[in-house]
């Protein structure tokens, strides 16, 4: 299994306003997708994660991605299986930009 | 992923450390404003203020930064405290020893400027017989020393035509970016327009060249800083996050006095970094309300590509046109 590391060089950091946003939303039930909770940004390129890509991204720091599933599924409210499915797309296309680089066991 | 309008702080900080500069370049900015500068310990806690609201990166700039010589010491603070350290030069000072004293205090990334391929065009331009060579040795310098270069080049009536042999150019000098910036037509950049910018038709044919040149183009980074391309098709490298300028969204400007304004070329101070709380300048400013929400107006209005130009670079239409609404003046579209 694969660790995932994020690229030092990406600059980021979370919102706070935005971020406590998504988190009551999330309580309350509510669709956060489309709720930028953190900026990304490396030579050229700039992003804006939502919660869970937030929380995923927080996570590369050398976990594999079933530990990062594991211990994301108590905090959203997704089945397991659906979780991992996004979290692979996602790092998939992190991975793709240069933002973070899996590294065997 | 959506658009911010605004963010809890800049990314970025372009900070004028000083004003003085060893160069004359008739296109210059900030020739022009006489502001003092502050002393290390103000500037250092002043950089620690913006730290603090969440700001990521510094870029210097000027005048000439290496002409303060505290530069190592306060890049050094600024690396220590975790921000990205990175300035704009024109490489002059720039040997192989000064390379190396900025790679330890932390630079990451040195931009050089050079608006010719061509030695004598880039020095009468600047004014300083020696420059251009002394620019390339910089940049071979830099990057011996591990830090990142990138050449920039400010599109004016001098090199507009040159597209091609600028990248070959950049090529040769091993560089990761190119950047094409749009002229701003501030301080002596205004002076001096009517000889230096170029037509609409003429920045319509240079950026279908430069947009052509970056779809095509792998081993060197174009960047172009200019919402305008919208037109083209084109995005700015910051479109996934904010639409048009980045003025005021992304990023702020600080001067060698500490006031501070939306960007380097627009001359409207909404607070000083040393007096005022940067959060409530950030939050509160006017300006920057209204840089954030701006109107279409003209023949913006009907534009199918506002949405993503905004009407362009903020900065020229206000140095133009008087209004930040209006359209920006290098725009193409139903011009002659
Ligand atoms: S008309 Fe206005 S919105 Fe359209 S491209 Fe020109 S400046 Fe941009």
């Amino acid at each position: 299994m694969e660790k995932v590391f994020r690229n030092p060089d990406v600059l980021w950091r979370e919102e706070d306003d935005p971020k406590a946003q998504a988190w009551e939303g999330l309580a309350k039930g509510e669709d956060v997708e489309d709720v930028g909770t953190s900026v990304l940004f490396a030579d050229g390129t700039m992003l804006s994660l939502n919660v869970l890509g937030t929380e995923i991204w927080k996570r590369c720091d050398g976990r594999t991605v079933d530990e990062i599933v594991a211990d994301l599924s108590g905090q959203f409210d997704v089945e397991t299986a659906v979780l991992r499915e996004d979290a692979v797309a996602f790092l998939a296309e992190l991975a793709e930009k240069g933002f973070v680089r899996y590294e065997d066991r | 992923m959506k658009t911010v309008n605004y963010l809890k702080a800049p990314l970025t900080i372009n900070w004028a450390v000083t004003n003085r500069c060893n160069f004359n370049c008739q296109h210059c900015y900030s020739r022009t404003d006489p502001s003092e500068e502050l002393d290390t310990p103000t500037l250092v806690a002043a950089i620690d203020k913006t730290v603090k609201a969440g700001v990521l990166s510094i870029n210097f700039g000027g005048g000439e930064p290496l002409l303060r010589k505290d530069l190592l010491e306060i890049a050094s603070f600024c690396s220590g405290r975790g921000l990205r350290v990175s300035m704009n030069s024109n490489g002059y000072r720039i040997d192989r020893e000064t390379a190396g004293k900025l790679k330890a205090s932390g630079f990451s990334k040195v931009g050089i400027s050079i608006d010719s391929h061509i030695a004598s065009v880039h020095e009468a331009f600047r004014g300083i017989p020696g420059s251009h060579q002394k620019a390339v040795a910089a940049l071979a310098y830099l990057k011996e020393a591990g830090i990142k270069t990138s050449i920039s080049t400010v599109i004016c009536k001098i090199n507009h035509r040159a597209v091609q042999e600028l990248i070959t150019f950049a090529r040769q000098q091993g560089v990761q970016q190119l950047n094409f910036h749009n002229f701003k037509c501030s301080g002596l950049g205004y002076s001096n327009k009517d000889e230096l910018d170029l037509s609409a038709a003429e920045w319509k044919e240079f950026y279908l060249q430069a947009t052509a040149a970056k779809k095509e183009i792998r081993d060197l980074e174009i960047s172009l800083d200019d919402p305008i391309i919208a037109s083209l098709g084109m995005k700015t490298e910051t479109d996934s996050l904010v639409k048009g300028s980045i003025c005021g969204k992304l990023s702020l400007n600080i001067k060698s006095n500490g006031d501070i304004t939306p960007c380097g070329f627009i001359p409207i101070v909404i607070g000083n970094i040393v007096k005022d709380d940067f959060k409530e300048v950030w939050d509160n400013s006017q300006v920057l309300d209204r840089l954030r929400n701006k109107k279409p107006t003209g023949k913006c209005a009907s534009c199918a590509s506002y949405e993503d130009c905004l009407g362009g670079c903020s900065a020229r239409a206000l140095a133009l046109t008087g209004d930040f609404n209006n359209p920006d003046p290098h725009c193409w579209i139903n011009e002659p």
